[in-house]
């Protein structure tokens, strides 16, 4: 390949940030009719969308800080619900304060909520422990809110899967912003590098939209734009083997460290912790958090004392600074913001920042009034009355839906390749050919992102082995490359399960490390490639 | 309703079953001991067939695995078989292997240099000793021969495609070819399922058959471990004759054959070789009195008590159950004898997976003296007839080191020597 | 068999949870697949072990609980006996069993277990009390007036304070009464002072099987109950493994009062001939025939052990010669299932009882053995009848009849499970 060989592409919109805002904006103006090129320096929801804990807020952990987050959350939440339900699990949650929570804040939660027009319903302690048998002795307050679970993944493939049918909108992974050319206070092109090739892309556009998450702050500044003022709030969440309750359930008390489990259709999802970093890069778990974490869910939910835990991994939210919020992320805004950039000189550029996953429609959907009218599109967003539509390669990150599909199918010639998850060979062919960014060279990782492969107890340790042999047999590999993308697999894998290696993850880490030193040796292959396999 | 305990006596018992637990009663039997072992499938079901003695160490691969002991000695005077000289470790790993030879199952004997084993990724490993059904392959790559790499319809996890495209550098004459295993039209197959099925005749002229017309001036070809379970020198030696080229045998990811075929082939000779063996039972409970100890197990109908003269403890790790932990530390299952561990699992494992150094919690285990025994926090052994031998002690990283079945057999074979001589 | 209602759905975790041993449940599980790789039911309806467990955390209950896999999986225990964490899958596969509406179980197995339940002699053939007393007392007639030798030969029922209660499997007072005649004949020999039970006397468990523990209790409680009023010493289970299985386990589960003690034939086979009471040779098997024997699950892995495999083989190599004994591999402990057990056999289910005997057949194959021994008759059935579908060459056979045999005592009316070279050899003087 000559590497001088400068791609160009050309769209009326380039969206930067492959998260749920950036597919959300990208799906919002391309139901306007405008075709957009989405870009990410690694892949979908390599970010805080995909590092969260998939709870679909009611607004009920922000009632008492934030009422206007609270509110913005639970309308937010019913439009998802009655547009995305595929995407979501309606299982409702509860919050509970125990023995030596703080009785007046719990005292004061339904008026919290009242406020922010949140449904709340008082929960004597026996009808909570019914709705959650793994709920404790000793409840002194219980309240039902309307919580539900999201699939972040699911809504992010499908926005880009929408909005590639809607026009020729398109996708391109590892393709990162370098510089942007600008004459005139208008952006020309961004100047950018396809991550894994080294190979330069330029990308010329009408209007650039930077929706790169907790990145946001660094891509503005590409543009000159020094008005994007993040602060990296760094979450860490452990994921359970099974499933452990019904419905969300959340410390009745101000936010504070594993204080949420949210159901993740069949496994559970405990956190979060909140640590302020200095660099959304290279945020990992760590044991300490692992461990103070665990020791405050299960004041709330002794099980999972006895829970074995698969994995844990980090999320950094990119949060607006504003007063007292340096010292703690938790006190920072969870509103987000739209900057247009015009009092930086520039025209065609605009930043969407902040907020959650829950709101992302609406970021997206006021990005997207920007840039409709900057083209001047008069068309009106429609992601708030389109249902988002099911793409038959985009629905098996759902835990569960590519083995219940496979069972259904009953093809004894349709192998299982991850058996924790049981996700077949046909459900890795329709990623293959269908799913966003199977145009591209689609590694093993950017499959696991798009099914459950590697998400189940053994985490990737036998399924990396046999996706990578399938692969092979496709052609999809055709070289040792297919290797070490392998061993970046595992080892991306490894980092989130290092945190959570005690009890029943022991053998299971043991005999990963048989397999892939003894068997696959990945040990020796990797110093090859010098040390580490960096 | 359970019909009692069974009480058993016997001088030696060893707990434990896999490839050191095995060795040691192999060993004990040849010393003479009256020998009954117990314990129950652990981690050698997923041995890619290979001996390793020692493949790696300081971080590279060695091809001189004596030396590389002597280099050991010096460099982790800890390490279990850095107080065993090379001749007794060969003469030990020679022991093992000619015992499988005599069970059924030949293995080289352990020569100067390790060799390349292949591996189902289409790379090789350090070893010192390899099944008869493997050897081939060995030197189709080494003599970059005309080898034909043959996988199977339904079969996870093995792709001679693969195998061919990660030797092509190495060896440009491989090719490989995808069948229909004779008989398992149209369905998921396992590799011991074709195993099995290959021991019967009518099995293998009809997987010859299939495979003749796909040579094309192949000298080599290779298949997945299937070639037999309980006689697989038998099943090679046919099946090259009705091909007629040589044939090999490539490891393969678990569930896979060389692990199954070494325990069913322990599991046959050991009862014909006067251990006795309970296979299914583990060992629930020890208790060490003046003369020796008492184990208790529980089996689905009765219990079985067993008075022992000496202990042999080969439980492995933690997925042989040998250690568990908690969320703070480590311990040992049966016994609890002491693990000297860091504070707190932080130090447990690396930061990065693949790191060459190895985690550090592989390295932590049971301490013995000079002697094997398992000794306590002062230093003195624990019991005067307890020993310990395998994965199980510290100091070892055998994963990394590529070391498992010396570590297994050294550390077996001068235990039993010690327990043979603390019984007089 | 259709697919059933939610209403009969499982929470496949929480029956984990409750029949499962903490680290041997399914959070235990490595993933590893020895458990699939090693049952030979794994395929069939899409289904093996691992996905069992699998499918129980991906919270496919309603899949489990509508499988028809639960009546291919035999209850055998071979993945747990294989499982490097002992995880036991066959507990889950007889709860899913159970919660199956009666009306959708297999008709086999509901029909057989209702005529169990018809009066107490526990029949699964239906054949009640006073029917098996007569039937015993034609054939003792009959054998008695054949067979001088065996003129003074008793048969006794429900005598009270012998030392030995024997069971007796339907199939022959049903269907071929002096099939019988070679176990009193034996006993005869050996001076045994044992009785049938005119209650409980049927050595077949198919409630077991249902999956309904209530019927399972019930009629394990009526056998009870006889064997313990006879107030013998011992109850000697016959050539069969899961009314071993059902009896001595069922006692256990259900908490039940024994005055007895629960042993099999096959120890006693191999103590009489030790204790020289039994002096059987391979005299007669002058043309090497070769032989090889079924470890039967019920019998061996899932109650007694190797113990059980150890006394097969000394009485088997004892009766054929220990030159013309050939092991089939695995064996003992390790044993497949051949597909005749847990009610398989009565499921309706022939081609996947088939392909699930396959593997039992090859194994036979490969001994390349002209004689399988089965000292049960589910395997027996099972192994008979995949032999033929399958083509082998080789013959079933009882214990009894080859120790007969060898006795010089087998009647030629005795020889029906034997091949054409066996029918002359070694007759009894006189017929």
């Amino acid at each position: 390949m000559n590497a001088m060989a400068k791609r160009i592409h050309e769209a009326d919109v380039l969206v930067i940030g492959g998260g749920a805002t950036g597919s959300g904006v990208m799906r919002d103006l391309a139901l306007r009719g405008i075709t957009c090129l989405l870009i990410d320096r690694k892949d979908l929801n390599a970010g805080a969308s995909g590092g969260n804990h998939g709870l679909l807020h009611s607004g009920g952990r922000y009632a008492a800080a934030d009422a206007e987050t609270a509110a913005e959350c639970m309308r937010e939440g019913e439009i998802l619900k009655r547009l995305a339900p595929e995407c979501i699990d309606d299982c409702g949650g509860v919050f509970v304060a125990v023995e030596g929570d703080d009785v007046d804040f719990a005292a004061r939660f339904p008026e919290h909520c009242r406020v922010a027009g949140i449904p709340c319903e008082p929960l004597t302690a026996a009808e909570a422990r019914e709705r959650e048998p793994a709920l404790p002795e000793g409840i002194i307050a219980a309240y039902a809110v309307p919580d539900a679970t999201i699939d972040p993944f699911r809504v992010v493939l499908e926005n880009v899967g929408h909005a590639e049918r809607q026009n020729d909108s398109r996708y391109l992974p590892h393709t990162e912003v370098e510089a942007f050319e600008i004459v005139d206070g208008t952006v020309i092109s961004a100047q950018c590098r396809d991550r894994r090739s080294g190979d330069p892309i330029e990308i010329r556009a009408r209007q650039f939209i930077n929706a790169s998450g907790a990145w946001a702050e660094k891509v503005a500044r590409l543009a000159g734009c020094k008005d994007v003022s993040l602060l990296y709030s760094k979450g860490t969440l452990l994921i359970s083997n099974t499933r452990v309750t019904n419905g969300v359930v959340n410390r009745l008390r101000l936010p504070d460290d594993g204080d949420i489990l949210v159901p993740g259709g069949t496994v559970s999802l405990l956190g979060t912790s909140s640590v302020t970093v200095e660099d959304p890069d290279g945020v990992a778990p760590t044991i300490p958090e692992v461990d103070r974490i665990l020791a405050e869910g299960a004041a709330m939910l002794p099980v999972l004392n006895e829970t074995r835990f698969v994995r844990a991994f980090s999320g950094v939210r990119p949060l607006l600074k504003s007063a007292g919020s340096e010292a703690d992320g938790r006190k920072a805004n969870r509103g987000f913001a739209l900057f247009d950039h015009e009092d930086q000189g520039l025209t065609n550029f605009a930043t969407v920042a902040g907020g959650k996953f829950t709101t992302f429609r609406l970021m997206a959907e006021k990005a997207g009034d920007l840039v409709a009218q900057r083209l001047g599109n008069a068309e009106p967003c429609k992601t708030n009355v389109e249902p988002l539509p099911s793409g038959d390669a985009l629905r098996w990150t759902e835990p569960g839906a590519a083995a219940r599909d496979w069972f259904k199918r009953s093809d004894p010639t349709d192998m299982i390749l991850c058996e924790c998850e049981m996700v077949a060979r046909s459900a890795v062919d329709t990623i293959l050919q269908d799913a966003p960014g199977a145009e591209d060279h689609m590694s093993l990782k950017a499959i696991a992102l798009r099914s459950r492969i590697g998400k189940g107890a053994c985490q990737g340790a036998f399924c990396s082995m046999r996706v990578t042999s399938y692969l092979y047999d496709r052609g999809v590999y055709d070289s040792p490359d297919g290797l070490r993308l392998m061993r970046e697999f595992v080892q991306e894998r490894y980092k989130g399960v290092r945190p959570v290696l005690w009890g029943a993850q022991m053998p299971q880490a043991e005999l990963a490390e048989i397999l892939h030193c003894g068997l696959a040796g990945m040990d020796l292959a990797a110093d090859e490639d010098g040390g580490t396999g960096k | 309703m359970k019909r009692g305990t069974r009480r058993i006596e016997t001088q030696l018992a060893v707990i434990g079953t896999g490839i050191a637990g095995f060795a040691a009663s192999i060993f004990a039997l040849q010393r003479g001991l009256d020998v009954a072992q117990f314990g129950h499938s652990g981690a050698m079901a997923y041995t890619t067939g290979y001996l390793d003695l020692l493949g790696v160490h300081d971080q590279r691969v060695r091809t001189d695995p004596w030396a590389a002991l002597d280099d050991l000695r010096r460099d982790e005077p800890h390490h279990p078989m850095s107080g065993l000289g090379n001749q007794t470790i060969r003469t030990a790993f020679d022991g093992f292997t000619d015992a499988l030879g005599e069970m059924g199952i030949g293995y080289t004997r352990a020569g100067e240099r390790n060799l390349s084993g292949l591996l189902p990724n289409g790379i090789a490993k350090p070893t010192l000793s390899v099944p008869d059904t493997m050897l081939a392959g060995i030197t189709a790559l080494e003599t970059g021969a005309r080898t034909l790499v043959i996988d199977f319809d339904g079969l996870q996890g093995f792709s001679a495609k693969a195998f061919e495209v990660n030797f092509a550098e190495r060896w440009p004459a491989l090719r490989s070819a995808r069948l229909t295993f004779p008989g398992m039209e149209n369905r998921q197959v396992f590799p011991e399922v074709l195993a099995r099925s290959l021991e019967t005749r009518a099995t293998q002229d009809a997987l010859a058959e299939a495979i003749r017309p796909l040579l094309n001036g192949a000298e080599y070809v290779g298949l997945p471990a299937i070639l037999g379970m309980h006689a697989p020198d038998a099943v090679l030696a046919r099946m090259q004759e009705a091909i007629g080229v040589k044939l090999f045998e490539i490891p393969t990811i678990p569930p896979a054959v060389p692990g199954i075929r070494l325990r069913e082939c322990f599991e046959r000779a050991f009862p014909e070789m006067g251990a006795k063996l309970e296979p299914q039972l583990k060992v629930a409970n020890v208790e060490f009195g003046v003369s020796g100890a008492t184990l208790y197990l529980h089996g689905p109908m009765e219990d079985l008590q067993v008075e022992a003269s000496a202990v042999l403890l080969a439980t492995g790790r933690f997925l042989s159950g040998g250690l568990r932990s908690d969320q703070h530390r480590l311990s040992e299952t049966l016994l609890d004898l002491p693990i000297r561990q860091p504070e707190g699992r932080q130090e447990w494992f690396r930061r990065e997976y693949l790191d060459p150094r190895g985690h550090p919690v592989n390295r932590l285990g049971v301490e013995v003296d000079s002697t094997f025994r398992p000794i306590g926090p002062d230093g003195d052994p624990v019991h005067e007839k307890l020993f310990a031998a395998g994965a199980i002690l510290a100091h070892q990283d055998w994963a990394r080191q590529r070391c498992g079945a010396g570590l297994a057999i050294a550390t077996a074979y001068s235990a039993t020597e010690a327990a043979t001589a603390a019984l007089g | 068999m259709g697919a059933h209602s939610r209403e009969n759905t499982l929470d496949f975790l929480q029956v984990a949870k409750d029949l499962l041993p903490s680290g041997a449940s399914y959070d235990a599980c490595v993933g590893c697949g020895i458990c699939a790789s090693g049952c030979p039911a794994s395929g069939l309806f899409g289904m093996d072990p691992r996905r069992f467990i699998n499918m129980a955390m991906l919270g496919m209950n309603e899949e489990l609980s509508t499988t028809p896999w639960v009546w291919a999986c035999t209850q055998c225990k071979r993945c747990a006996y294989l499982c490097p964490m002992g995880i036991d899958v066959s507990l889950l596969v007889g709860a899913a069993r159970g919660a199956w509406p009666t009306e959708d179980k297999p008709s086999g197995i509901v029909r057989s277990c209702a005529a169990q339940r018809l009066d107490e002699s526990t029949s699964a053939m239906g054949l009640m009390s006073e029917d098996f007393v007569e039937i015993v007392e034609e054939t003792v007639e009959e054998l008695k007036e054949n067979d001088s030798r065996f003129a003074d030969l008793k048969v006794p029922i429900d005598k009270k304070g012998a030392k030995f209660v024997i069971n007796q499997n339907s199939r022959e007072p049903a269907t071929e009464p002096e099939e019988m005649a070679p176990l009193w004949k034996i006993l005869d020999y050996v001076g045994a002072d044992w009785t049938y039970a005119s209650k409980g006397w049927a050595a077949e468990n198919f409630c077991m099987f249902t999956g309904d523990l209530d019927a399972w209790k019930d009629m394990v409680e009526t056998r009870v109950n006889a064997i313990n009023a006879l107030e013998c010493e011992t109850w000697i289970n016959t050539e069969c493994g899961h009314s071993f299985f059902t009896l001595w386990a069922g006692i256990e589960k259900f908490g039940l009062e024994a005055n007895f003690e629960a042993e099999s034939l096959v120890t006693y086979y191999a103590q009489w001939i030790r204790e020289g009471k039994l002096p059987v040779n391979s005299d007669w098997n002058k043309g090497n025939l070769k032989f090889t024997v079924q470890d039967p699950c019920q019998l061996v892995r899932k109650s007694i052990g190797d113990q059980a495999a150890d006394d097969l083989r000394f009485v088997v190599k004892t009766l054929v010669g220990e030159e013309n004994f050939i092991d089939m591999q695995p064996c003992r402990s390790a044993n497949y299932c051949c597909g005749g057990g847990g009610g398989f056999l009565q499921a309706g289910m022939s081609k996947e009882r088939r392909a699930y005997g396959k593997r039992k057949f090859d194994q036979i194959i490969a001994t390349e053995a002209d004689y399988v021994l089965t000292p049960c008759h589910n395997c027996h059935s099972q192994i008979d009848d995949v032999g033929e579908h399958f083509g082998g060459a080789y013959t079933v056979t009882h214990l009894w009849t080859l120790i007969c045999l060898s006795l010089g005592i087998l009647g030629p009316d005795e020889r029906k499970y034997l091949g054409p070279d066996l029918a002359d050899i070694n007759l009894p003087e006189g017929t």
